[in-house]
């Protein structure tokens, strides 16, 4: 017998199928943030792709993974005010931007790390201004259940991290609730975590019946190699924190 | 309310109300954003777009070469073996790439390690998803490195030159990899790399090599090369609060890509060029979102193949 061909059509029509009664029989939205403007020619003199590239890509997998509606925006919608208005009604946030672990306003050596906002059109970020602090995300979030959360940032997926807390994720690897969390460690091109996460969603969103884990799928990006890195002090590393088992698929 | 209330509320009454059509329509709605364009689609193009991973079933029968390479490859490494085994060929328009892969999965169809070939039947990846006990012992680099070499020679993976070794800081264990070089020039990304535990055991394998187009005839020095660095980001922050310095410039094999154009994203993969690539550090207003910015400069005609940043 020749290599059988049982193209998978009919089993991603049923997917479909039973993807849209999945949304139909539940609500769970994840809101989907990336900062534009402030990787625009207005600041830099040229447009960085990856802002909308890796905005797409996250729309297009978390839809897959049941995350509706989506919400969230490309470019100067994604303010502070914005974020922070919305944050408690997502089961799973991803931002895209520039992230650190800024010293907390108690000071060092106290961290409260950061996200930027996207800093308007035809406007440059300031980190005096644009920051969305951790310590901002966890009061409004209310204490809510988050599933899933991606910080497509530098740093934030460092020990000194206080972003999965933000969202009542322990940075622990072995927790039983239904959460997982994702960040890099170091300073990381863009290109590094495009490819890192569009291995992340094939591997993820690859079976219909969501039978892998987000650890699975952490593992395997991790293991593809070819990432670039910006010099020996920054090499590429992702992180995560979580349960080990849960397959991203939204809900309690 | 709590967060965790809020959730429920809503969730309850997007079923009450039989709201999915609306729930729909709010994606699409809810897209926005700025109309930069990729060149690809818009972002309501890729939310609705086509399955970006395609399989079809492979097994044993008729594709006995691929599940042989596999359990050689696995027992090499030291994976596990499932209790069963599965197979496919996928084509992922993401990436995109084609691959043959053997998954080992246990009896209740959990993975427990994979192996994925190209199409001419060559390693790419291979990968175990079990975890290290963590009170095992820890090797040294010399022994992890031993162990990397060991389990590539079994698996008739080549490697050859210098090898480096890093402990990784999340994983556990080391990080013991080969960059691959042409000519003694770097082709950047292209590499062997080996993670192996804690314990010493391998817990992945990946093999990225990509074409490489011809070298130029001629080829650019480096303070032309600098000159067209200049010229490129003279042009960029003109006019702008912010600044630059070229922190390095070195001759190295790269990709060609969109990063800076997005009328590119939809090109095919280009085979490697030869390139001066600099890392240009802005200061200014651009250094409190941008810490750098890298350029691929053309080695033969000096034009901008693309490069990287990092935000």
């Amino acid at each position: 017998m020749k290599r059988a061909e049982i193209l998978l059509v009919s089993l991603l029509l049923a997917a479909s199928t039973l993807g849209a009664t999945a949304q139909a029989a539940s609500a769970h939205r994840g809101d989907v943030w990336s900062n534009s403007d402030g990787f625009s020619s207005n600041c830099l003199g040229f447009t960085d792709t990856y802002p909308q590239q890796l905005y797409n890509l996250a729309n297009a997998q978390l839809t897959r993974l049941g995350y509706a509606p989506l919400r969230g925006d490309l470019g100067p919608a994604f303010t502070t005010s914005a974020f922070l208005g919305n944050v408690a009604y997502p089961w799973a946030v991803y931002a895209h931007t520039h992230g650190d672990n800024y010293w907390a306003a108690s000071g060092y050596p106290n961290v409260d790390s950061a996200i930027l906002q996207d800093p308007g059109s035809g406007a440059c970020n300031d980190s005096g201004r644009d920051k969305i602090r951790s310590s901002a995300i966890k009061s409004a979030t209310h204490g809510g259940v988050f599933n899933l959360v991606i910080m497509s940032t530098c740093m934030l997926g460092a020990n000194s991290s206080t972003m999965p807390d933000a969202f009542q994720i322990e940075k622990t690897k072995s927790s039983t609730q239904k959460e997982f969390y994702l960040g890099y460690v170091n300073s990381t091109y863009d290109s590094a975590a495009f490819r890192f996460e569009q291995a992340f969603w094939s591997y993820l969103n690859a079976n219909i019946l969501h039978v892998r884990s987000a650890y699975s799928a952490f593992t395997y990006a991790m293991s593809i190699g070819g990432y670039a890195y910006p010099d020996s002090a920054d090499p590429f590393q992702a992180n995560w924190w979580g349960n080990p088992n849960f397959n991203g698929v939204p809900g309690w | 309310m709590t967060g965790g209330a809020i959730k429920a509320v809503l969730a309850a009454a997007v079923v009450v109300f039989g709201l999915a059509a609306t729930a729909d329509r709010m994606v699409a709605n809810s897209a926005g954003g700025s109309s930069t364009g990729t060149g690809t689609g818009g972002v309501d193009a890729a939310k609705a777009g086509p399955p970006v991973v395609t399989a079809t079933v492979i097994n044993a029968d008729d594709s006995p070469d691929v599940f042989r390479r596999a359990a050689s490859a696995r027992d090499a490494f030291g994976f596990p073996v499932g209790a069963n085994r599965t197979g496919k060929h996928v084509h992922d328009t993401n990436r995109p790439t084609d691959y043959d892969e053997v998954e080992e999965v246990d009896r209740t169809g959990q993975p427990l390690a994979l192996t994925q070939f190209d199409p001419t039947g060559r390693l790419v990846a291979a990968v175990r998803f079990d975890r290290p006990s963590v009170t095992s012992p820890k090797i040294d680099k010399e022994a992890a490195t031993t162990a990397a070499t060991r389990g590539l020679s079994a698996s008739g993976v080549a490697v050859a030159g210098q090898y480096q070794a890093d402990a990784d800081a999340v994983l556990g264990g080391w990080n013991v990899h080969w960059d691959r070089s042409q000519d003694g020039i770097k082709v950047r990304g292209d590499e062997t790399r080996v993670h192996v535990w804690p314990d010493g055991r391998i817990q992945s394998v990946a093999h990225v090599e990509h074409p490489l187009a011809a070298g130029p005839a001629d080829r650019l020095g480096i303070d032309d090369a600098k000159k067209v660095v200049n010229g490129q980001f003279d042009r960029w922050f003109a006019g702008r609060a912010s600044s630059y310095a070229v922190q390095q410039m070195t001759l190295e094999w790269v990709g060609p890509n969109a990063t800076f154009d997005a009328a590119k994203l939809s090109a095919a993969p280009a085979p490697y060029r030869l390139a001066w690539v600099a890392n240009v550090k802005p200061s200014g207003v651009a250094a409190d979102y941008v810490s750098l910015v890298t350029l691929y400069v053309d080695a033969g005609d000096g034009t901008i193949l693309g490069g990287d940043v990092v935000e």
